[in-house]
C-alpha cells in the first residue's frame, strides 16, 4: 500500500481551516473562538484561521499540513461550496491527497450574513463540528472512468439541432442527426423573417442545412425515429427506425414539393430543407453514441374550439397561419387580402395559450395549464403588425395585449415601430379577455369587445375582418422518448434541466443534453446559444475517448446485501440490476450498480432494509453523524 | 462551549436542502442579508429521497425540534424522486403519530434558488411552531 493510501486509511486526522473572508465572516463570527472550539473536537488535528482561505497562502496552509502528515481529512469553513469547493479539492489534489477527503462548511451565506453575535459564533461552531463529523466518515473516492464513443446523436433537425450538429462536427465529433420528418429546419421553416434581425428564415435554414449536408462527419437520418435506447454516457446504443413518411402533414408537404419539381438539397417554404430522398421501405439500425443532444423543439398551441371564436369562425386564425397567408399574398394592393377577402381591420390577440392562470383558463385534456410566458409571441406579433401597416397602409391593426414582453436585444424597437405605424393598442386583464362575436348585419363579420385598462376599464368594441391569435409554444410530443430514456420533465411539461446557472443545458441523466425549445420557450438566437452550449459540453465529455464522472453514485455493500431487490425496483433509471455471484460457495443474487447510469439520487438508499446501499460521498451514516454533532452541543 | 450555547435552550430545526434548488436558495437569502433564527441547521442533500423513514424518527428521538425538507418539488432533476419522497413522507407522518410526535414538526416544501420569501416564511413558521410545542416528546411506538 502506498504512503498516500496508508494515510487515507489511517485514523482520521482532520484539519479545520476557517476563513475570515476579509471580514465578511469574521465581522460577525468570532473565527478565533470557533477554531479554539474545534481544536477540542475529537479527531481534529489542527484548526487554523486565515484572512482568505481561497488565496494562495490559504491553500498552501492546507497543503503544508497534508504534506507534513499532520492531517488526512480537510474541512474548510468559508463561503458557499458552489464558489470554492473545487478550489479546495484542487489544492488537496495538488498536495497528493485524495480530493474527496474534504468537506465544506458554509459559514458565510448561511451564518455571518444572516446571524450576528454569539448566536453566529455558536452556529458556525455547530456547522463546522458537523462537517468534521462527516469528514471523519469520508472515504477516498476516484472519478468513474468509462470509455466513450466519439460520436453524438442529435435528436431533432430544427435550427437548434442543425447548430448543435455543426458545432459537434467542427470539433471532430461524429454526429448522427435524427429527424422524424423528411425535412430539416423545424418550426423555423414556418416563418418568413426572424426577429429581431429581420433576416429570412429560408436563408438561415438553407445555409445551416447545406453546411450540415456537406460535412462528412454528420450523417442525416430523416423520416427516422428512435425506437430503443440503452446504455449510458459514452456508450449509448440507439436503435433507429427509418420508414416512409406517414403523417398527413408530411405527405401534403411532399406533394407540394413534388408539384414544384424541387429536389433534395433545397429549402421549400413552409416545409423545410428536403435533405435526402424519402425512403420507400422501412429499415432499422443501431447507433453507438457517446452523448445525446435533445433538440426536439416545440409545437404551437392549438386554440380550443370557441377560444376567441377559433374553429367557429373562418375569420379567426393563428399567427403562424397569418404569416403563411401573407407570404403567399402576391397582390400589390394597399389593403391586405386573405383568400381574396379584403382585410380593412385586423385584431391581433396576445397571450393565447400562454400565461394561463388556474381558475381563469380552462385546463387541457390532461389537466395542464401553460402558466409560462412563451416569450417569442410579443415580438412576432408586433413584427406582423408593422409589416401589415407598412405593406398595406389601408389595413388597420388593433393589438389586444396583457403585457408587452419584448425582452430581448433589439426587440423593444418592434414595439416602437408598431406605435409609429399607428397600430392601436388595447390592454386587457386575464379575467376580462377580448370577446369575439359574429355579426349578422353590417359590413364586418366579427366584433371584438374588450374592457380596455388603458382607458380605465372602458368597454371598447371594434368591428374587424380578421382576428389573429398569437399562439404560444407547447412542448413537443416526445412522451415515447421521455419514457424510454427516463427523462425528467418539469411542471410545465418541457424537459427539465438540472439548473439554469449551475448546470445549464444538462439533464440529470449524464450524457444527455438539451438544445433549444425542448427545454423552454426561447427565440432562435437563444436556441442557437443553448445548442452551442450543449455541443460544447458534449464535446468536452467525449473528446478524450473516455468520460470521467463524479464518484457520487450508489454502491452496494456486498457484506450486507441479501439480494431482496428493493433497490432495483426503486431505481427509476435502471442503474441497478441483480447479478448472480458466488458467496460461501453458493450462487446468490446480489444488487449491482452501473455507475455510469446512476444519477446518485439515493432513491435506492432509503428502501434497502439491510442498509446495504449508499451514495458514495453522501452516505446515510455521514448524515447521521452530522445530526449527532448538531444535537450534541 | 457553554458561552456559545446561545441557541441551546431553543429547539433545533434541521433543514434538508437540495443542492440544485433549496441550498442555493438559502445562499440567496444570505446574499440578501435577510436574517432568520440561528437555530437552523442546513444540510446539503442531492435529493431528500435518500433518507428512509427511520432517519426522521431518529432525528426527533435525538432531540431535533423540527425538520423542513426543502426540495425542488416538481422541478426535481431526478426522475420520479419527488413523488417517491412525497410518498415516503406520508409514511413518516404515520410513524410520527405512532411515536407521539406532532406531524407539524415535519414539513415538505419546495424552495427554488431565488425563493427568499418562501424560505424565510418556512423557517419562521417552523420556529414559531417548535417554540409553541416545546421539545419533542418521543415515545416508543406501541
Amino acid at each position: 500500500m502506498s504512503t498516500k493510501k496508508t494515510a487515507e486509511t489511517e485514523e482520521p486526522r482532520v484539519g479545520v481551516y476557517i476563513c475570515h473572508c476579509g471580514g465578511n465572516i469574521s465581522d460577525h463570527v468570532d473565527v478565533k473562538k470557533v477554531a479554539e472550539n474545534l481544536e477540542k473536537v475529537p479527531g481534529v488535528a489542527v484548526a487554523h484561521t486565515n484572512m482568505f482561505m481561497c488565496s494562495d497562502p490559504g491553500q498552501e496552509l492546507i497543503q503544508e499540513d497534508i504534506k507534513s502528515g499532520k492531517i488526512n481529512r480537510v474541512v474548510v469553513a468559508s463561503c458557499a461550496p458552489s464558489l470554492h469547493e473545487t478550489t479546495f479539492r484542487g489544492a488537496i489534489k495538488r498536495a497528493d491527497m485524495n480530493p474527496y477527503l474534504y468537506e465544506h462548511a458554509n459559514i458565510r451565506e448561511q451564518v455571518s450574513w444572516v446571524h450576528h453575535g454569539e448566536a453566529a459564533t455558536a452556529k458556525a461552531t455547530s456547522l463546522v463540528t458537523a462537517a468534521v463529523a462527516k469528514a471523519k466518515e469520508l472515504e477516498a473516492l476516484d472519478p468513474i472512468k468509462v470509455d466513450a464513443a466519439r460520436h453524438a446523436t442529435v435528436i431533432g433537425g430544427g435550427i437548434a439541432g442543425l447548430r448543435a450538429a455543426l458545432d459537434l462536427a467542427q470539433r471532430g465529433i461524429e454526429v448522427a442527426l435524427i429527424e422524424k420528418s423528411p425535412f430539416l429546419g423545424g418550426q423555423a421553416a414556418n416563418l418568413e423573417r426572424i426577429v429581431p434581425t429581420g433576416e429570412r428564415a429560408a436563408d438561415l435554414i438553407q445555409d445551416l442545412a447545406a453546411k450540415v449536408m456537406a460535412d462528412s462527419r454528420i450523417r442525416v437520418y430523416t423520416c427516422s425515429r428512435i425506437v430503443k435506447s440503452e446504455g449510458y454516457v459514452g456508450n449509448f446504443k440507439i436503435t433507429l427506425k427509418t420508414q416512409p413518411p406517414d403523417s398527413q402533414a408530411d405527405l401534403e408537404k411532399l406533394q407540394e414539393v413534388a408539384a414544384k419539381g424541387e429536389k433534395p438539397g433545397r429549402f421549400v417554404p413552409f416545409a423545410g430543407f428536403l435533405a435526402v430522398k424519402v425512403p420507400t421501405t422501412a429499415s432499422e439500425q443501431v447507433l453507438d453514441s457517446g452523448a445525446i443532444v435533445f433538440a426536439t423543439g416545440f409545437s404551437t398551441y392549438t386554440p380550443r374550439d370557441g377560444e376567441f371564436g377559433y374553429g367557429q369562425n373562418p375569420e379567426v386564425i393563428t399567427l403562424p397561419q397569418l404569416i403563411r397567408f401573407m407570404s403567399q399574398e402576391k397582390s400589390r394592393g394597399r389593403s391586405l387580402t386573405i383568400n381574396g377577402r379584403t382585410i380593412r381591420r385586423v385584431a391581433l390577440v396576445h397571450c393565447v395559450g400562454s400565461r394561463q392562470i388556474p381558475g381563469i383558463h380552462e385546463p387541457d385534456a390532461d389537466g395542464g395549464l401553460n402558466e409560462y410566458c412563451s416569450r417569442t409571441c410579443c415580438a412576432a406579433t408586433l413584427q406582423a403588425a408593422s409589416e401589415i401597416r407598412e405593406r398595406y397602409p389601408l389595413t388597420h391593426v388593433l393589438e389586444y395585449y396583457r403585457d408587452i414582453r419584448t425582452y430581448g436585444r433589439g426587440q423593444e424597437e418592434f414595439y416602437e415601430r408598431a406605435s409609429e405605424n399607428h397600430v392601436m393598442f388595447l390592454r386587457y386583464e386575464p379575467e376580462d379577455p377580448p370577446q369575439v362575436e359574429r355579426l349578422s348585419k353590417g359590413n364586418f363579420p366579427l366584433r371584438v369587445t374588450v374592457k380596455d385598462t388603458l382607458t380605465f376599464g372602458e368597454a371598447l368594441s371594434a368591428d374587424v375582418d380578421l382576428v389573429v391569435l398569437s399562439v404560444g409554444m407547447v412542448p413537443s410530443r416526445i412522451a415515447d422518448l421521455v419514457d424510454m430514456m427516463k427523462l425528467p420533465v418539469g411542471a410545465d411539461r418541457f424537459l427539465q434541466e438540472v439548473h439554469p446557472k449551475l448546470r445549464p443545458v444538462e439533464l440529470a441523466n449524464t450524457g444527455i443534453l438539451l438544445a433549444g425549445t425542448c427545454q423552454a420557450p426561447m427565440d432562435i438566437s437563444e436556441a442557437c446559444n443553448a445548442a452551442a452550449a450543449a455541443a460544447a459540453k458534449a464535446t468536452s465529455l467525449l473528446s478524450k475517448g473516455y468520460v470521467e464522472l463524479d464518484p457520487f453514485v450508489a454502491q452496494v455493500d456486498l457484506s450486507r446485501c441479501k439480494g431482496n431487490g428493493a433497490c432495483v425496483a426503486a431505481c427509476t433509471v435502471d442503474a441497478i440490476v441483480m447479478q448472480t455471484v458466488e458467496v460461501d460457495g453458493q450462487s446468490v443474487e446480489r444488487a449491482e450498480v452501473n455507475p455510469a447510469l446512476c444519477t446518485g439520487c439515493g432513491v435506492c438508499v432509503a428502501v434497502c432494509p439491510e442498509n446495504a446501499i449508499d451514495v458514495k460521498g453522501w452516505t446515510l451514516e455521514q448524515y447521521e453523524a452530522m445530526v449527532d454533532a448538531i444535537v450534541a452541543d | 462551549m457553554s458561552a456559545d450555547k446561545a441557541n441551546s435552550n431553543k429547539g433545533k430545526i434541521l433543514i434538508l436542502a437540495t443542492e440544485s434548488c433549496a441550498y442555493p436558495g438559502a445562499n440567496s437569502v444570505g446574499q440578501a442579508h435577510s436574517p432568520y433564527p440561528a437555530n437552523t441547521y442546513i444540510l446539503r442533500v442531492r435529493a431528500p429521497v435518500l433518507f428512509p423513514e427511520k432517519f426522521y424518527i431518529d432525528c426527533f428521538r435525538k432531540g431535533i425540534g423540527g425538520i423542513i425538507i426543502m426540495s425542488c418539488g416538481e422541478e426535481c432533476p431526478y426522475e420520479g424522486a419527488y413523488h417517491a419522497l412525497a410518498k415516503r413522507i406520508d409514511n413518516v407522518f404515520q410513524m410520527m403519530k405512532a411515536h407521539n410526535l406532532d406531524i407539524r414538526r415535519l414539513r415538505l416544501t419546495a424552495i427554488c434558488t431565488v425563493c427568499n420569501r418562501a424560505f424565510l416564511k418556512e423557517v419562521n413558521e417552523m420556529n414559531k411552531l417548535i417554540e409553541e410545542l416545546g421539545p419533542p416528546e418521543y415515545k416508543e411506538a406501541a
